[in-house]
């Protein structure tokens, strides 16, 4: 017992050994030869209690091994002077280290780069074994211990590889027990649509067990010859580890259209609807000019407001799932909460009267309680969303925007304050460590607000009622993450997919193939636009078009669409043109 | 004045209650609450012309549902008769790949045996548990008519702007 005992605990002081030199970096000595090697490492030693270990002379370089923060000490030690000399220290990591760290890299790269297949999205990760490359390496994975290095590493230079587009991947061969050292491939190619694992030795559901939930768009996978297949609960199993599985094993195991439709929802969503081409109009050139005003003067929105309007404010404080996509996981509402009127978490109906604000003069007294803010609808229009519809009883219409904005500086009036000077509903016991400056951070929030507007016989608009949701900041559902370059430009990337949908639900009447014929030198330089879609616009939203049309050389319809993406703004319209211009077909231009 | 809210806020949670009811008999029920002669229905940025067809769609297409109330807060207009009420919510999905009535996509294997993952059943004493997924964010605008406040429902729903407005990437619905 006690013999087994003490030659397991040195072989684990020998692992423990083993696993330190790892993770030791090189260090170059110079200028020490008018003393031995031991008197070198005797004064270091002695001066920075640092041991340098497994030294080695190489011609007028010591060269020997420490720890990396070690390492970073000794470094600072160069220049000291010993046995007459001045010391000349240096980390070898910086130079010899990475060289062959480099050196893996470009071989695994190139492995990768052999293996894969462009045309058909595959990488074949086959038989690694026997990869002559990595066999001449030394980097064939000949036991699960090496394998387990360098799968993980290899994959990681896949990740890095932004050319390489992957939806199958083949690791039959591999001699795999279990896939433990190919977990990473799960975080690498999240989206894989196909895999096959044939061919090796997988016996246990177990092991498989790191990759439930992980392949959530796998379609097909093959695990023929292994012992894992003959077990009765094999099916069952490999269903419930990836949900979205439909072949396995070349036999269809789902009803493809069945699964489909039932994790998705009726629709698929769009980032805007309009109920009429007037509203789509109207309503993005009055949120455009709204949102540029209350971001630099709030003052002149109060011509909109008539002694009836409203205004309230609610504060969403729940805070997003830390999976979604830039959730903000501590926000502060400090500056709001004081006005919200979120009749779910507020009971005392005194409250909830006095926290609508009615009439211009107490709603603009609101507005300058409120940070002052930047939205991004020109910069980053992918990032809103809007639904606009008409409302009958008011003969007007409501449009509801969806976003986030920048808070830019504190409030101009900070109601705060002068409720504790005004002794007024809140007494000052309440303010009691209240408003501390993390409750009243600047940081970028999200918002639902939705207005209710009245044309008036002049023409111009009255806003009858404006209800905010102030909550914390995060993506918002309408962008397309799959793709992020396509997110990054406004939205005129492949224009005939992303466009059929919106032309469908916003009748903008510009027929696709009635679009007149525009021939020679007149189609170059003046837009010839279907008269019913003319009536509709403004003269300065046709004089936009015009511009933009012989900028671009654009056909009519793709110039309205560029116009309408950029909401009518010449810059950003440019802008997303010179973005798009590669990906836009031929009969895109005149 | 005084109730107003309380009756919005019910309300409010009467309908996403209704919205997560996978008994397809109470669909009546639902939609009762909208204006048969004109009602608009903004789902995801896709207009339903007809409650009715949105309320089946709901029902055959859209698995399990759970809303759970964050914010409410309303507009009575004065003299018109409305009042437009703004709501936020979170709602997660039955991931269980199971749809309302329980079935399933899975194909019977060759030797016919029945083996399904968590095997679903119509019958509903036997019902498998749903599978949560993780939480989206929903922006919910309602146009009322204020008959409400005298507890009058029926067809008090002009128009219902539903708007998922985060979406986690750990879900496995599309959207």
């Amino acid at each position: 017992m006690q013999v087994n005992g003490f030659s397991n605990m040195n072989q684990i002081g020998a692992l423990a050994q083993q696993n330190h030199m790892d993770n030791l970096v090189g260090v170059n000595i110079r200028g020490w030869t008018n003393a031995t090697q031991q008197d070198l490492l005797n004064f270091i030693s002695r001066k920075t209690r640092i041991s340098v270990r497994n030294s080695v002379v190489q011609g007028d370089t010591i060269v020997g091994y420490v720890t990396p923060q070690e390492a970073d000490q000794l470094v600072k030690f160069s220049g000291y002077r010993f046995a007459g000399n001045t010391l000349k220290i240096q980390k070898a990591g910086g130079a010899g280290g990475n060289v062959s760290t480099n050196d893996t890299i470009t071989v695994l790269r190139n492995v990768l780069m052999r293996r894969y297949n462009a045309q058909t999205k595959m990488l074949d990760l086959g038989n690694l074994f026997n990869d002559p490359e990595l066999v001449q390496r030394g980097m064939a994975p000949k036991n699960v211990n090496t394998q387990s290095k360098m799968f993980p590493a290899m994959m990681k230079v896949a990740s890095k590889e932004p050319n390489m587009v992957v939806e199958s991947i083949n690791l039959s061969d591999n001699n795999l027990r279990d896939v433990n050292g190919v977990t990473t491939l799960a975080q690498t190619f999240p989206r894989l649509k196909n895999l096959c694992l044939a061919n090796n030795n997988i016996s246990r559901f177990h092991s498989l067990e790191a990759w439930k939930n992980k392949f959530k768009d796998l379609r097909e996978l093959l695990m023929m010859n292994n012992p894992i297949t003959s077990d009765r609960l094999y099916r069952t199993e490999m269903l419930r580890i990836f949900p979205k599985l439909v072949i396995l094993d070349n036999v269809v195991v789902r009803d493809e259209q069945k699964l489909l439709s039932i994790y998705s929802l009726p629709t698929q969503q769009t980032q805007f609807f309009f109920e009429d081409s007037g509203l789509a109009s109207s309503s993005t050139d009055f949120v455009t000019n709204f949102l540029n005003l209350w971001d630099t003067n709030r003052m002149q929105l109060m011509g909109l407001y008539t002694p009836q309007s409203q205004f309230s404010i609610s504060v969403d404080s729940s805070v997003p799932a830390a999976t979604v996509p830039n959730a903000q996981t501590t926000p502060t509402f400090g500056y709001y909460l004081p006005f919200s009127r979120n009749i779910s978490k507020i009971s005392s109906d005194k409250t909830i009267q006095e926290r609508i604000f009615m009439g211009p003069e107490a709603i603009y007294e609101t507005f300058r309680s409120l940070p002052v803010s930047k939205h991004f609808l020109q910069e980053q229009p992918q990032a809103y969303s809007v639904q606009a519809w008409t409302f009958p009883q008011v003969n007007g219409f409501v449009i509801t925007l969806h976003g986030h904005f920048d808070e830019t500086a504190k409030p101009e009036m900070d109601k705060n304050k002068t409720q504790q000077n005004s002794s007024s509903s809140r007494g000052r016991r309440y303010n009691h460590g209240f408003m501390s400056s993390a409750n009243t951070k600047l940081s970028q929030k999200s918002f639902d607000r939705t207005m209710v507007l009245v044309p008036n016989p002049n023409g111009s608009v009255i806003i009858a009622s404006d209800a905010l949701t102030i909550r914390p900041y995060c993506d918002g559902a309408w962008s397309n993450p799959v793709s992020p370059p396509a997110t990054v430009q406004p939205p005129m990337v492949q224009p005939q997919q992303q466009q059929q949908p919106q032309q469908q639900q916003q009748p903008i009447n510009i027929p696709l193939t009635q679009t007149p014929p525009n021939t020679g030198a007149l189609g170059t330089t003046t837009l010839q636009l279907p008269p019913e879609v003319q009536a509709k616009l403004s003269p300065i939203q046709l004089e936009l078009l015009q511009k933009l049309h012989v900028e671009t050389k654009l056909n009519a319809e793709y110039t309205y669409m560029l116009a309408e993406q950029s909401m009518w703004n010449y810059d950003s319209a440019m802008q997303g043109f010179r973005n798009s211009v590669n990906n836009l077909p031929r009969e895109a231009f005149v | 004045m005084n109730h107003q809210s309380q009756i919005v806020e019910t309300f409010v949670k009467k309908v996403l209650a209704h919205l997560d009811e996978p008994d397809p008999a109470k669909l009546q029920q639902f939609l009762q609450l909208f204006n048969p002669q004109q009602c608009k229905i903004i789902f995801n940025s896709q207009p339903f012309g007809q409650a009715v067809q949105f309320l089946q769609a709901w029902q055959t297409q859209v698995v399990l549902t759970q809303h759970l109330v964050t914010a409410v807060d309303f507009h009575v207009i004065p003299g018109t008769g409305t009042l437009v009420c703004n709501v936020n919510c979170k709602v997660r999905f039955d991931e269980s790949g199971k749809d309302k009535s329980g079935q399933d996509s899975t194909i019977p294997d060759a030797q016919g045996s029945t083996a399904r993952p968590g095997s679903g059943s119509v019958n509903s004493a036997t019902r498998a548990r749903p599978i949560w997924g993780t939480y989206y964010g929903v922006s919910l605008q309602l146009v009322l008519e204020d008959r409400m406040f005298n507890n009058d429902m029926n067809g008090v729903i002009s128009s219902m702007n539903y708007t998922i407005v985060f979406k986690p990437s750990d879900s496995l619905m599309n959207i």
